[in-house]
This record gives structure tokens, C-alpha cells and sequence, in this order.
């Protein structure tokens, strides 16, 4: 019998990697991997590891960017490519994309479209190319960050650093919950074999820099969090809500300060 | 249709001016030797960082990144599949044993079956060029290329050395009569390629495949495979030659392609970009050592299409009408001359036209194979990587 | 890549039914032979402007092999002891490019290769497969050095080929899997570059010089004793050798005595030359498929010379 979470974890407290329910993965990240794009990084949370470059602000494709649609500001290009090694069986999509790809691209041109300060350059694209190298689960919330690091390294202007996280539940979590007796643990940033048993969603948050006025009060940061991004595709009891949401924004704002440690040891920012 | 990606083998339309064009191929084609763009000589490769096993996930991987940012990442993944056989080998042999006779015996062995000698189609390529489809013509014709002298390499057997790589890469991958291998290399260009990327593909699939490793093999002869779980003893797919073993025996490695043009009457390697769009003619070379280790073999010979054919003509001053030179005149050379500027004026660009003088192709061939020559200058290069 | 617009045939091939009969004869020595001489090519049949509707077009067929003819008149089998080439090719245009497309200063070429399904012994699909527009690619090289381009600013050249019975890769008596090299495809290559170069000129498209495909191939006998006894033979048959070592296509221009396409694979260093001939094996094998080129090259000629009279004759 394979070893499972649901069943391992209440006995030992301790995840099937051996983490417990609130530890990251290692977390790895470097900027300025590619000296042929505009901003590029390389991120590895764990076994997920991911590179992703960034062309332009640049003149867009004929009648995409050039029409109405780019006269209020840059039009984002997002590109995710899973590798046919990522994963553990070797995949070969038929065709260019597949369903896992594409929707992970359609969640990151929205969120970046609205997250970045696309007004400054009208009638361009910022087209972004993402290439998993090697997936072990959190694909999305490590693809937000891998993103975040090359749009900061592209110089292209945003409120705050976009960090995504996953969060999920010790057990399935379908029925509701019951204040008095709770065995159900959350757990953050999810691996893979952890995501394919477990309910989990996906949160990406942003903090505004302090500027002007403010700029002085650093003690309360909180205030200011905002979630970009909160995508979920499994079911799970809405009484776990509670519970789920929290842990990953803690583990966005952790990634947070490792992505500033980042960038600051680049000296970019 | 005329969708340029599809339409074009080799490489973009380069974006060079007339005036550029001429200016580079007079300076490549100088009789002393080329002055390249870049100061290399006609045989420098570019400066590259190689990295190999970088992706925990894959049998192998590499990773090879030029200075000017274009990099490719291999990754290689093995999988045991059950070999199909065909039912006509069944029936025949079948045949051969009620019957026997000994010439129908013979005819047998001398035509090895897919059992004992692999498969080429068990190597399966694929090329992830951003920009392009995975159908293009380009990743199609490159993974063709890179595939066909992978699979062909096939080294003697015997020799006094181990028999383990006898068959090539097809033969180390049949584990048993039922059993074998299947090779996934998965090419990734991580941008998009700012010269023709053959060079870099071909290198990185190089190391790539010798830092692959497969688990070992701990079932014998017939049986269903099974394998060891410690990862630690896992074989290499191109074995490593024992320390034991005389100094002379060099280690089998998959071949390289190198891309080779011509200017005028010099021989460039690895050119750039702005090179290539100027080159009158484009090959690429497929090359291993010999099984002896002495000497290169050539594994295949392709020509590309050389850019240049489609770049844009300069316009000479004679015929130009905004310089006010003698019209007349060159109203009557071009009426005296209906093949439209046959003749060449010294620095006005015009687009390659026609092919390669066979001398040109042989002497090509005669600077990557000739010892001491480039080919070797590579494979050595090549082989002081770490992997 | 799955082929969803139409039913499609079992995947796992069509081959004639074997009955018991033929599979007796499938001994060894039922091999066809080759009896040309190894510097002797087969007859081609080449004819321009069959197909009325479009610009310029010409049909090839290969001469079958004579154990092929004999194997006819005398038939121990079912199955057709080798296979010949045969193909057509359409040349479309020159046309305008579309609207969308960027401009172009230079006519635009596009070749499509494409076997109808029952072109080889097992079934192509509908679908174009990596070999196939491994083909496209190589004949465009070979057509793009002879074209004169800038003629046709902004125009687009279709040209559409379709394989209607291709070359086999090896005799269909071994094993299916004996050795996998793809051999015929180099026939069907040099096939497609004469045919193509014949169709251009019936279009009247402006060329440098009629560019002819010609292969040649390393050889090794079965009966041979000793290995290292590679043979130079010119427009091998793939069926008719046990072994080829390896082989070479030319596409050849002989006015100006250029190459505007060469493919060589294989291992030419065992081949075995005349004496006092200190050439190495490829370029033996390349200067091989030069003149198998050559020869093809005097049939192109007549073929094209023959539709220039046709169209003056109705003109």
C-alpha cells in the first residue's frame, strides 16, 4: 500500500517528505539567467523548477497590440511550455499545448495584466515565456514567482512583488468542520504526490511598496496585503476556507522575503 | 502558406541592409583568411558554458549557453517498453525449427532481427523552439538530423574491447529479446535561437546522452526486466571505459554536428548569425571517432539553405536613378544582359544564387575530418567537459 | 498527431495477405537481384503538363527493376518482389502572395510532399509525417539555388508532390524490423528533385539550369566473405541489396556543375575503390550520385525540350 498523507500524517504529524504542515520546500532562485531577454529567472521550490524569460516592453505583433486593444496600455503575452521530461513519465502533448499549460497561462496573463502598470507603455507587449523544466506540484505558484523575479529583473514597473503559494488540507475535508474535535491539518506548499490526493488552491498576493506619507510606518504590513490570484480546482468543505486561506498567505509572505533577499542580492532593487 | 517560419529552413530572414551584407562578405571571403565580426579565427568556436545532470527528474540532462544568451536544455528519459516482433519472425522461425533445413539457416542469421540489433525508431527526438510549432519545418528537419546520425553511429564490434556499445545506440538499448529502451531526448531552445542553433542542439544532446544513466539491470536473460532501486549503480548509457582498462581505449561518445559555411574560398565554423546570412553555401557534418580511436568517421552530410539566397539585392550605381549616373548605360547592360545583374560589382550586394562547386564541398568535408583539424579540435573540446 | 477529419484505415498497416505459398517462397534466395551494372540506372519515364489545371506539372515513374519484369512473366508470388517510384508534381503559381503575408522581395517557395496512403507497403496517413516534411525541406533547398527568385517579388510557388507508389526501404521478405535505415526515402528524394525541376520548367518559372536528382549507395553483398567490401553502385534499388552501407542524394545543376542539395548518411568509410583511385569513401560516393544526376539530368532535358515544343505547337 502506498504511503499517503491522509493516512500517514495523523500519526506522525510529519508530511511524506518530512516537512511538517507550516515548512516550505527549499527554496532557490537567481535572476538575470539569461543575458538574451529583457529579465529572465530561474526558481525552484523544491523539485518544481522553472525558467522563465521576459521580451519587450516591445512594439507588439501587427494588430494585436497596435489596435484599440493596446491604445490603453501593454497587452501581456504569457507562454508556458511543460517539458516533456518534467515530469515523472515522459509526456508528449499533441500539438503544442496541452490543458494543464494553457490554463496556467491564462491565469498568469490575467493576473499579471492587471497587477502590472501596463498604462505606462501603450501599443506594446510584454510577452513572457515560461518553461518548466521539472514539475513536483505548486506549478502555478511557483510559475506567479518565477514571473515576478523577471518582470523585476526587466525593469518593468509594478505595485509590489506578486508571490504565490499553495495550501491544502490533510484529508479530503468534504464534510464540515467540526470546531470541537479537528484532526484535519492545513498544509503549505504542496508536492506533487500531495496535490493529486489532497484538496488544495493556489493564492498569489501582492504588498504595496509604502510610498510617500506612509512610507515611514513599516509596522503595520499586513494592511496592505491584497490577493491577485486565488485559484481553486478541487472541492473542498467551504468551512475549510478558514483554515486554507491564511496558511497560504503566510507562505506568500515568506516567499515574499526570500524573493526580496533575492532581488537585493542581485542588487536590482 | 506563405508563413515565413514554414517557409524558411534556415534560420530568420537576417535583417541587414544590402550595404551590410557586402561589407561582411568582403570581409569574410579576404584571400589571407576572413576577419569575422566577432575577431574569432575561421575555426573558433563561440565561449560556451556547459552544466550536465542539472535536472534530478531526467536519466540525463545538460544545459549549454552561448555569451549572447541563446541556451538549450536536454533533458533524457528512458522508458521500458515491450518490444513488438513482428509476427513473420515468429512464423519463421517456427519454420526454421519443424524444417531446418541449413541454407534456410542461414538466411536467418544473416539478417539480424530488430531483437538483437534495436531499433531506430526506439530514439525519439523532439525540438521545443520557442516562436515555432512543433511541426515546423525547422525543429522537424533539425530533429531528423540530429536523430538520423545518432541512430547511425554504429561502432565495430570486437576489437579487443568491450561489446557492450557493439550495436550502437540502438543496440545498448534491447535489454532482452522481448524487452527495450525507449530513449526520449527533449530538446528545449529556451529563446528564440539568434543564429542557427544546430551547433548548440547538437552539443548539449552530446552531453546530455553521456552523463544518461539507466538503472541497473537485475534480471537475466529473458525474463521480464527488473531493475535496482539504488540509483547509485546505474549504468551509463555510453559506458565509461573501465580504469582498468588500457589508456588506449577511449570511451564511445554519440557524435556531433557541426555546421560549416563557406565564403568566397574560406571555410568558416560555428558562424553567427550575421555570418551565415552571407554564407554561399551552409553544410552540416555528423562526425564521430573512429571505433579504432584514430581518426574521425563521417556519419552524414546535409545542406542547409543558406539564408542569403533570400536577402534583398543592393542596387550598383550605374543603375541607380536617384544618382543621376549614366542611364543610358544601364538601360542598355540590363537590355544586353536580360538575366538581371549576372555580372558582380565589386561591393554591391547580391543575393547567392545557384549551388556548391563540388571542390567546395570536398574541401569542407577536408577541414572537419583531416587530423588535427577542426572535427578532432571539438571532440577533444569535447571531451575535457566534465560530465 | 491524430488525423481526426476522416475514418481512418487499422493503423497497423495493409499489407498484401501472405498466403502459405508465398511465404515458402520467402526463402533468402528469392531475393531480386541486381542486374544492371553497378554505374547502370534505371529507365525513367518522365512527362510534363498532365495535369491541365495548374501552372506546370510533370509525372516520373522508375523502370522496375528487371527481377521485377521477370518476377511478371513468371510469377512465384503474390507480392511484387520490389516496388518503382512513381509520382506526381503540381507546381501552383506564381501567385500573390496574401494579403497578410509580409512582403517579400523574393518569390516565395513552398513544397508540399505528401505518399498517398497506399504508397508503401504499410499505410501512410492523411497527415503529414516528420519524414515527409523532412522531404519538403530538402527539396526546397534543392529547388531555392536554382529559382531565380527576385523575378517574382511578393508572389508565392506552390509545389505540391504526391508519392503514388515510393521505393521500398528493403526487401519485404526479411523480417520487418531486419534494419530500419530508411533508404528508399533517398530515391523518392531524387525522384521528387527531377520532377519537381521538370513541373518548374513547365510552369516557366525562370531557372539557372534544370536541377536533376541523383543517388548513389554503399553496398555489401550478402555472399561476401570478409567485411570491408563496400560496392559503389549508382541508383541502388533498396530491395535488391542485403545491406547498404550508405548512400548519398545529389541535386545537380550540370551547366553550371553545382550542387544545390546533397544528403549523405552512413558509413562510407568501407568502401572499396578501384585501384589507384585514392579518393575517400563519401567523396566517391558524393562524385556517384553526381553522375547518376548526370544521367537523370539527359531524360529531364528531353522531357522539358518535348513540352516546349508541345506549347509551341499550340501556340
Amino acid at each position: 500500500m502506498p504511503l499517503e498523507t491522509s493516512t500517514t500524517y495523523p500519526l506522525t504529524k510529519l508530511r511524506l517528505d518530512g516537512r511538517r504542515w507550516n515548512e516550505m520546500r527549499v527554496f532557490q532562485a537567481q535572476i538575470s539567467t539569461n543575458p538574451a531577454s529583457s529579465g529572465s529567472s530561474y526558481l525552484a521550490m523544491g523539485n518544481t523548477s522553472i525558467m522563465c524569460s521576459v521580451h519587450g516592453p516591445a512594439e507588439g505583433r501587427r494588430g494585436e497590440a497596435s489596435g484599440s486593444a493596446g491604445s490603453g496600455g501593454a497587452v501581456v503575452d504569457v507562454d508556458v511550455n511543460v517539458a516533456g521530461f518534467a515530469g515523472i513519465d515522459r509526456k508528449r502533448r499533441a500539438g503544442g499545448s496541452d490543458r494543464q499549460s494553457t490554463n496556467i497561462s491564462t491565469i498568469l496573463r490575467s493576473a499579471f495584466q492587471s497587477h502590472l502598470h501596463t498604462y505606462l507603455y501603450p501599443h506594446s507587449t510584454i510577452s513572457i515565456h515560461v518553461s518548466v523544466l521539472s514539475s513536483d506540484g505548486s506549478l502555478l505558484a511557483a510559475a506567479i514567482n518565477a514571473c515576478t523575479l523577471a518582470l523585476v529583473d526587466a525593469g518593468i514597473p509594478m505595485p509590489g512583488l506578486l508571490c504565490g503559494c499553495t495550501a491544502g488540507m490533510t484529508g479530503s475535508a468534504s464534510t464540515p468542520k467540526d470546531p470541537r474535535e479537528d484532526e484535519l491539518d492545513p498544509l503549505m506548499d504542496l508536492s506533487l504526490p500531495e496535490e493529486q490526493e489532497l484538496p488544495y488552491l493556489t493564492i498569489g498576493t501582492t504588498t504595496m511598496v509604502p510610498v510617500g506619507q506612509n512610507n515611514m510606518d513599516e509596522d503595520e504590513e499586513d494592511g496592505e496585503t491584497k490577493v491577485a490570484v486565488l485559484n481553486m480546482d478541487s472541492k473542498v468543505h467551504y468551512t475549510y476556507l478558514d483554515s486554507l486561506v491564511p496558511v497560504a498567505i503566510d507562505g506568500c509572505r515568506e516567499i515574499r522575503e526570500l524573493m526580496e533577499g533575492v532581488i537585493r542580492g542581485s542588487q536590482r532593487m | 502558406m506563405s508563413n515565413p517560419r514554414q517557409a524558411s529552413s534556415a534560420s530568420q530572414t537576417p535583417h541587414l541592409s544590402p550595404a551590410e551584407l557586402s561589407y561582411l562578405y568582403t570581409s569574410l571571403s579576404l584571400p589571407k583568411g576572413p576577419i569575422r565580426p566577432d575577431g574569432r579565427s575561421p575555426t573558433q568556436f563561440r565561449p560556451l558554458t556547459a552544466e550536465t545532470d542539472i535536472l534530478p527528474g531526467t536519466n540525463g540532462s545538460a544545459r549549454i549557453g552561448f555569451a549572447d544568451g541563446t541556451q538549450a536544455i536536454v533533458g533524457v528519459k528512458a522508458e521500458v517498453e515491450k518490444t513488438v516482433l513482428a509476427s513473420d519472425i515468429l512464423q519463421q522461425d517456427v519454420e526454421n525449427d519443424l524444417q531446418a533445413p541449413s541454407d534456410r539457416r542461414d538466411g536467418a542469421e544473416s539478417t539480424p532481427s530488430a531483437a538483437a540489433g534495436g531499433h531506430g525508431s526506439w530514439v525519439q527526438m523532439s525540438i521545443e523552439i520557442p516562436g515555432f510549432r512543433d511541426d515546423d519545418a525547422l525543429p522537424v528537419f533539425l530533429s531528423e538530423m540530429m536523430r538520423e546520425s545518432l541512430v547511425g553511429s554504429v561502432t565495430d564490434a570486437g576489437k579487443g574491447r568491450d561489446t557492450e556499445m557493439a550495436g550502437g545506440l540502438k543496440g545498448r538499448l534491447v535489454i532482452n529479446k522481448r524487452w527495450h529502451w525507449r530513449l526520449y531526448i527533449d530538446v528545449l531552445l529556451l529563446s528564440q535561437p539568434l543564429s542557427y542553433p544546430l551547433p548548440l542542439l547538437s552539443l548539449t544532446t552530446h552531453l546530455a546522452l553521456l552523463s544518461t544513466k539507466l538503472p541497473k539491470l537485475k534480471s537475466q536473460g529473458e525474463e521480464d526486466p527488473f531493475f535496482d532501486d539504488d540509483w547509485g549503480v546505474a549504468e551509463h548509457l555510453y559506458p565509461r571505459p573501465s580504469p582498468s582498462a588500457s589508456a588506449t581505449s577511449s570511451q564511445i561518445r554519440p557524435p556531433v554536428t557541426l555546421l560549416v559555411i563557406s565564403v568566397g574560398d574560406n571555410v568558416i565554423f560555428d558562424p553567427n548569425r550575421e555570418e551565415i546570412s552571407v554564407a554561399d553555401a551552409v553544410l552540416a557534418i555528423s562526425i564521430t571517432r573512429n571505433s579504432e580511436g584514430q581518426g574521425l568517421k563521417l556519419l552524414s552530410i546535409r545542406t542547409i539553405d543558406p539564408p542569403s539566397r533570400l536577402t534583398q539585392p543592393g542596387v550598383p550605381n550605374s543603375e541607380n536613378l536617384s544618382t543621376m549616373a549614366a542611364t543610358g548605360n544601364s538601360d542598355n547592360a540590363a537590355a544586353a544582359n536580360p538575366s538581371a545583374g549576372q555580372e558582380e560589382v565589386p561591393g554591391v550586394w547580391r543575393p547567392r544564387r545557384g549551388g556548391i562547386k563540388r571542390s567546395v564541398i570536398t574541401e569542407l568535408t577536408r577541414t572537419v575530418l583531416k587530423k588535427g583539424g577542426v572535427g578532432e579540435e571539438v571532440l577533444e573540446g569535447l571531451e575535457g567537459v566534465e560530465v | 498527431m491524430n488525423d481526426r477529419r476522416r475514418v481512418n484505415g487499422p493503423p497497423g498497416g495493409t499489407r498484401p495477405p501472405v498466403f502459405q505459398s508465398g511465404l515458402q517462397s520467402s526463402n533468402p534466395s528469392d531475393r531480386p537481384r541486381r542486374q544492371r551494372q553497378p554505374a547502370e540506372l534505371r529507365k525513367i519515364f518522365l512527362k510534363t503538363g498532365l495535369i491541365p489545371s495548374a501552372s506546370g506539372s510533370a509525372y516520373l515513374e522508375f523502370e522496375p527493376s528487371a527481377s521485377l519484369a521477370a518476377n511478371r512473366s513468371n510469377p512465384k508470388s503474390m507480392i511484387p518482389p520490389s516496388s518503382a517510384l512513381k509520382l506526381t508534381c503540381t507546381v501552383h503559381g506564381p501567385k500573390p502572395l496574401p494579403r497578410s503575408a509580409a512582403y517579400s522581395p523574393n518569390l516565395v517557395l513552398t513544397t508540399h510532399v505528401k505518399y498517398a496512403p497506399f504508397a508503401a507497403r504499410r499505410r501512410k496517413g492523411h497527415v503529414r509525417d516528420s519524414s515527409e516534411r523532412d522531404l519538403g525541406v530538402h527539396l526546397e533547398t534543392a529547388l531555392r539555388g536554382a529559382i531565380i527568385a527576385e523575378r517574382w517579388p511578393k508572389s508565392g510557388l506552390d509545389i505540391t508532390i504526391t508519392i503514388l507508389e515510393a521505393e521500398d526501404d528493403r526487401w519485404w521478405g526479411e523480417p520487418p524490423d531486419s534494419h530500419d535505415a530508411s533508404w528508399g526515402i533517398m530515391n523518392v528524394l531524387a525522384g521528387c528533385i527531377t520532377a519537381a525541376s521538370a513541373a518548374i520548367a513547365d510552369a516557366r518559372i525562370d531557372c539557372l539550369d534544370l536541377v536533376a536528382g541523383g543517388v548513389a549507395a554503399i553496398t555489401e553483398d550478402v555472399g561476401a566473405s570478409h567485411s570491408g567490401s563496400g560496392r559503389l553502385m549508382l541508383d541502388t534499388d533498396p530491395a535488391e541489396h542485403a545491406s547498404i552501407l550508405s548512400a548519398c542524394v545529389v541535386a545537380y545543376m550540370p551547366a553550371r556543375d553545382e550542387i544545390t542539395e546533397l544528403w549523405l548518411k552512413g558509413d562510407s568509410s568501407k568502401a572499396v575503390l578501384d585501384d589507384g583511385d585514392s579518393r575517400q569513401g563519401h567523396d566517391a560516393l558524393i562524385d556517384g550520385a553526381v553522375d547518376a544526376a548526370r544521367g537523370s539530368y539527359s531524360v529531364l532535358s528531353e522531357a522539358v525540350k518535348e513540352s516546349i515544343l508541345n506549347a509551341v505547337a499550340h501556340a
